[in-house]
């Protein structure tokens, strides 16, 4: 039998490293190839474990552009099955609202039966962390967030819950949504055995409005209450290097703490 | 093999690296039917590709037929060498040709148009796996390694490029050493593109490659260059490694920077911006850096990683030389398939088409001129002989002094005999 | 005659590459033997810095690396393992 899971991850810009202009301070855009949002790497660990212990399936499931089936690729190539891409010109300039009702009518129609959605916590270019609280409320299923682990006793999940000071356990029915706690786990590489399948069998599906039917009043820019009135760029704070100083970590560690405090960071 | 995954697809050919080499011979080979893989370590094709900035197109044209879309920036109808004393002057030689032979262009760009050819002609590229190794059945390469993965094929070709650990897992060449290789440092400063005809004196399409020699290598055997695109200028510096190990004292990308400000360039380099800093090793001493064979039971051996480099001391020829060297793999494999036989001395007349080529002709015209870089006086005693030359000449408050007395004074002020000179002129002239 | 001044730091050249940073090394360096180095070379020669001398011995750093192998052939103490980074991360160029 096994766990039918369907991760849901998001192909952003890689701002990782942010590029600033040297001379005067200012982004640079151009040319940023998108990365799958490393946060659900994480969460497509996560999954590949919880499958590695129980069997089943892995679905990867993005709305976005065509372009995004490089990100499944890459996921296919890290032992994903499957990916679904939901595309239709119709679903662009989606805010959070708009972006979940369209993932969990996809799930709704085109989905036949799953156990475990799982998302990242948050992604690299928005960051709202609202999708995964939104799809389980348009699905009407439990949601838990940070989750660190998850197992699987009689027909429930028993999932841990990482929180500041403090854990939670947590037991729920499925099917159910969780979004897997950022830097929880590392993501394992791409081998050429998966990739060699992602670029040779294209185990992707694709879906448009044709097929899904949705109301274009509910999806993209139509459906998106969101107005974003004004984006502020911080300017550039001047970096200082400095090489921490002192013979053992001690030293190290109370020279670092005088050098913040100096600066008054804390 | 033990713990091995072995895929069950297999391919005809599977090959190692998606730079030109790689792509060129997967192109020839996908086009005549072969069943042909190219795994790649980077995200995308030509996401791990950088070089000096121009491409000879003679070559190309042979290799791919629909040359006419290979993203060109600009066609070189201008070369320039100049010799720097110092940061401050420089005594230039300026050509002007007629047909332009070669264009500038991102190696990015031309490798993802190369990757685009290879595909559409049905290759299948593999991004996001390093190789790790061949596979070997009964001494023969008959496959490749990533890892715990085994993608079996009847012959490989290794495109691997300069840094080449592949080869020296399967232990077919050792280790490189400082003396074979050189490092390459480069910028690109992006503008407008008529930003950078007015800075250059260019007309639309038209490009530059100029090349410094002396103070803009810290003195070190090697160059600098500069290549103009569409709306930008490629700019970098060549060090010969083992010579920088200890010429270079500050940092070496200060030699970029120093480049990038000195005021012989202030002119040009106006309101640029850095949109990409780069490096990279190049062969050096091609000889010594060629592995023993370029054919083995199953494996042939292609591009940078075969030495198959031209340094013609004022230009590379690396990426159509890589390019054809590929080209040329795959029409041996061509002829070895026919007879059904992939040994080495079935394949072996790769290396005799290799040798009958433009590519090793040239190498072998060109072979000398190595020898002269290596002596060092190109890049230290001859800039400064000759700004001793220059400033007797043009900055004698007593008025300019006859070019062969400015030679002769500035030779004795630089201990070096003026016959030795000549000489060494000679040598030069000879072996270009 | 001397280079001209410095204008711009290095890491803030190094600044405007893009990476997708691995989160583990792909090159690892045995500070042990970097102790009787002769030539420390590594520190001058990385074209990105990622090696940098302190009073405690030599510090390297991966995340700035562009993956182009001059470290591995010029140390003389065979200090370095060296490979490529794994799943197409380390430094994605544009423009070059
Ligand atoms: C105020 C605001 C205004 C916006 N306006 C626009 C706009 O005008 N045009 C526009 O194009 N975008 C816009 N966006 C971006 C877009 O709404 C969001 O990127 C998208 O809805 C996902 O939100 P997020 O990136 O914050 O994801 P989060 O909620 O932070 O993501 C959590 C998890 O949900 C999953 N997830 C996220 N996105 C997707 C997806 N697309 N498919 C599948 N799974 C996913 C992933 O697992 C992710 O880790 C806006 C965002 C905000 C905050
Ligand atoms: C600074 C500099 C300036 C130069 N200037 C010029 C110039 O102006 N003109 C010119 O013609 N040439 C120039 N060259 C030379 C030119 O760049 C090379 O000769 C040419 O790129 C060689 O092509 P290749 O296909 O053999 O190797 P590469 O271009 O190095 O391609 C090798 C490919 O293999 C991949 N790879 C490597 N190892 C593995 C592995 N284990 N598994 C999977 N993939 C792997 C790499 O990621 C890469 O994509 C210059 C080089 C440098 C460094
Ligand atoms: S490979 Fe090149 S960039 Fe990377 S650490 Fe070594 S010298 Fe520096």
């Amino acid at each position: 039998m096994g766990l039918e899971i369907i991760l849901l991850f998001k192909y952003v810009p890689n701002t990782t490293t942010v590029n600033v202009d040297p001379n005067t301070g200012t982004l640079i855009r151009e040319g940023v190839p998108s990365v799958v949002n490393p946060h659900d790497l994480v969460a497509a660990e996560f999954a590949l474990r919880l499958k590695e212990k129980y069997g089943g399936r892995i679905r990867a499931m993005i709305m976005a552009p065509p372009s995004a089936t490089k990100g499944i690729e890459y996921l296919v190539g890290m032992g994903v099955d499957e990916g679904i891409l939901l595309t239709d010109r119709a679903y662009g300039g989606a805010d959070t609202l708009a972006t979940s009702y369209v993932i969990s009518q996809a799930i709704k129609k085109v989905v036949d039966h799953y156990d475990l959605i799982v998302a990242g916590q948050e992604t690299l270019d928005s960051s709202t962390a609202h999708i995964g609280a939104q799809v389980s409320s348009w699905l009407g299923i439990p949601y838990v967030y940070y989750v660190t682990e998850a197992e699987l006793q009689d027909g429930h999940m028993i999932l841990t819950r990482q929180l500041e000071t403090y854990v939670e356990k947590y037991r729920v029915k499925l099917p159910a949504l969780i979004s897997v706690l950022m830097h929880t786990l590392q993501p394992r590489d791409v081998t050429l055995k998966n990739k060699m399948k992602a670029v040779t069998q294209k185990p992707v599906k694709v879906y448009t409005n044709n097929e899904l039917q949705l109301n274009t009043l509910c999806t993209g820019l139509k459906g998106s209450p969101t107005i974003v009135a004004k984006t502020e760029f911080i300017g550039k704070i001047p970096r200082k290097m400095q090489v921490i100083q002192g013979k053992t970590p001690e030293e190290m560690v109370s020279w670092l703490i005088s050098k913040l405090k100096e600066e008054k960071v804390i | 093999m033990e713990g091995m995954n072995i895929l069950d697809q297999k391919f005809d050919v599977a090959i190692v690296g998606a730079g030109p080499a790689g792509l060129s011979a997967a192109y020839y080979l996908a086009k005549k039917g072969f069943k042909t893989a190219v795994l790649e370590r980077g995200r995308e094709v030509g996401s791990k590709s950088i070089y000096g900035g121009r491409i000879y197109a003679a070559p190309l044209k042979e290799i791919y037929p629909n040359f006419n879309s290979i993203p060109v920036h600009r066609w070189v109808k201008r070369e320039r060498i100049s010799i720097m004393p110092d940061y401050e002057s420089m005594i230039s030689i300026d050509y002007q040709g007629k047909e332009a032979i070669s264009f500038t262009a991102y190696l990015t760009e031309v490798v993802k148009w190369m990757g685009i050819q290879a595909e559409s002609a049905g290759a299948t590229i593999i991004t996001d796996v390093p190789v790790t190794n061949f596979y070997k059945e009964n001494n023969k390469v008959s496959g490749v390694v990533s890892g715990e993965d085994v993608l079996r094929s009847d012959v490989v070709i290794d495109a691997e490029g300069v840094n080449r650990l592949v080869l020296e897992a399967s232990g077919i060449v050792k280790p490189l050493k400082p003396e074979l290789v050189a490092l390459g440092v480069k910028e690109v400063l992006k503008g407008e593109s008529k930003q950078i005809e007015d800075a250059f004196g260019l007309s639309q399409n038209e490009g530059l490659a100029w090349v410094f020699l002396g103070a803009a290598t810290a003195n070190t055997p090697g160059g600098a260059f500069l290549y103009t695109n569409r709306d930008s200028v490629s700019l970098g510096v060549v060090v010969l490694l083992d010579k920088a190990i200890a010429n270079v004292k500050d940092h070496v990308s200060q030699l970029v920077e120093s480049l990038r400000t000195a005021p012989a360039l202030k002119n040009y380099l106006q309101n640029l911006r850095i949109s990409e800093y780069s490096a990279h090793l190049i062969p050096e001493d091609v000889w010594s850096l060629r592995p023993e064979r370029l054919v083995y039971d199953g494996l042939l051996i292609t591009g940078d990683a075969a030495g198959l480099l031209l340094n013609a001391g004022y230009t590379y020829r690396g990426v159509d030389f890589a390019a054809y060297s590929g080209y040329l793999a795959g029409k041996a494999i061509e002829q070895a398939h026919a007879k059904g036989d992939y040994s080495a001395g079935s394949l072996s007349s790769y290396e005799s088409m290799l040798e009958e080529s433009i590519v090793i002709k040239e190498l072998k015209r060109f072979r000398k001129v190595h020898e002269v870089m290596k002596n060092g006086l190109l890049f230290e005693k001859y800039p400064k002989i000759m700004s001793g030359v220059m400033k007797r000449m043009f900055e004698n408050s007593d008025g300019p002094s006859k070019a062969w007395d400015a030679i002769n004074e500035s030779c004795k002020e630089n201990q070096y005999s003026m016959l030795k000179l000549l000489i060494d002129g000679y040598r030069m002239v000879r072996s270009l | 005659m001397s280079a001209p001044e410095r204008k711009l730091r290095l890491t803030d050249i190094i600044n405007v590459n893009i990476w997708d940073v691995d989160s583990k090394p792909h090159i690892v360096v045995n500070y042990d033997k970097c102790k009787n180095c002769p030539t420390k070379a590594c520190v001058r020669l990385c074209p990105t810095g990622c090696y940098t001398e302190t009073e405690n011995g030599i510090l390297f750093s991966y995340e700035g690396c562009v993956e182009c192998g001059t470290c591995r052939v010029v140390c003389p103490m065979e200090a370095i393992t060296w490979t490529f980074p794994k799943s197409g991360k380390g430094i994605f160029y544009r423009f070059s």
